[in-house]
């Protein structure tokens, strides 16, 4: 009697446990999504073939961003995205409390129209303590540039009117996709499913989740 | 302690547990190891074993705790896994460690102030079917509980 009891309980349960399929898609997600596909090759890397793909929101000022940038990302690229296996997607999501995060991604942006991105992008997160203090990116940004190059950001960082566009377009995608609630945040998407992930992923098992997700 | 308010607070912590679970197991396991792994509590190598298998097994027991058969024990049991979570979250404050406690899901936000009265409620009311659960076991029954024989002389 007492078995009948609990297989009663079991099966609806299990019924109830099962994942409901995903909602059918707003508008403004299929709009988010196309205009995501705007190329913006100086934030990607990897293979385009790639059959998993990751996508990482930051904030140049956010600290947990920086740990995720130095502890996660270069292991991450030397095992997944150098060897084939995953396409790395940067998306730029300023948060509105950080007062010089905009500022950084303008002078990562304005790098990376002139093939400076990776460079550029790594050292403002390496002097984050140093300019989220004072604001003074330029400075920073200077150490790693040559003079000419860095005219030339400043030149765009001054005046570029679209220099912005494709942190509107990461932010749409954050807000009306992903419905991002921190950052750092990565998606992997694989097959066609976004996987969204907030907060710092340790290595260790950001590796165990994507090689579970290429044998699939 | 009153039958249907410990069957009323069993059933309470049985949708706890069962709402924990599943929102969980709808998530990809990769966002709870994030949460387990924020608290810095067990090694790297128990985190995918830890965000695979932990919220199953919170079904597992909301589910047991319904029909009310070994209620000491799940309750028990339960109630240590209340009190545990509430140990690892005052644990992560104390520390000043930016944790996303996970519990029913992401999004939950950082523990706060609003984290340990929910969560100290939580176990207030484990800890209330426990006791209860375990002094209703030992109290002797009522006398209608039991069915009487009827000892009386057969009349002809």
């Amino acid at each position: 009697m007492e078995i009948m009891r609990y297989l009663l309980l079991f099966v609806p349960a299990l019924l109830l446990t099962a994942q409901t399929p995903a909602a059918p898609k707003k508008a403004s997600d299929h709009k988010a999504l196309a205009a995501a596909s705007i190329p913006r090759n100086f934030k990607e890397s990897g293979s385009p073939t790639a059959p998993v793909t990751v996508e990482v929101y930051t904030d140049y000022e956010c600290p947990a961003c920086r740990a995720f940038y130095m502890e996660t990302l270069p292991s991450l690229n030397s095992d997944f995205v150098a060897t084939g296996k995953v396409r790395l997607v940067h998306r730029d999501y300023p948060l509105p409390q950080h007062q010089f995060s905009k500022q950084a991604t303008r002078y990562a942006n304005a790098a990376g129209t002139i093939g400076k991105y990776d460079v550029v992008a790594n050292q403002i997160f390496v002097t984050q303590p140093e300019w989220s203090q004072n604001g003074n990116v330029d400075a920073a940004v200077a150490k790693v540039l040559s003079p000419a190059d860095m005219e030339k950001v400043r030149a765009l960082v001054k005046s570029d009117s679209h220099l912005d566009d494709s942190v509107a377009v990461d932010q749409a995608m954050a807000n009306n996709t992903d419905h991002l609630n921190q950052t750092p945040t990565i998606v992997i998407v694989a097959k066609g499913k976004r996987d969204v992930i907030s907060g710092g992923v340790n290595y260790t098992i950001l590796k165990a989740y994507l090689n579970q997700k290429l044998t699939q | 302690m009153k039958r249907w308010l410990l069957i009323a607070g069993r059933l309470g912590i049985a949708v706890i547990f069962l709402y924990a679970g599943i929102a969980k197991v709808r998530e990809p396991w990769l966002q709870f190891a994030v949460s387990i792994e924020s608290f810095k509590i067990v090694p790297d190598t128990w985190l995918e074993p830890l965000a695979r298998y932990l919220p199953w097994c919170e079904i597992a027991l909301g589910i047991a705790l319904i029909p009310g058969i070994l209620a000491r024990w799940f309750s028990l049991l339960a109630t240590g896994m209340l009190a545990w979570f509430l140990f690892i979250g005052i644990r992560a404050y104390a520390k000043g460690l930016t944790v996303d406690c996970g519990c029913f899901g992401s999004g939950g936000g950082a523990i706060d102030a609003k984290w340990f009265v929910e969560h100290a409620a939580m176990l207030a009311l484990g800890l209330g079917v426990t006791v209860g659960a375990f002094l209703r076991g030992r109290a002797p029954k009522r006398a209608a509980d039991f069915r009487v024989p009827d000892l009386a002389e057969p009349t002809s």
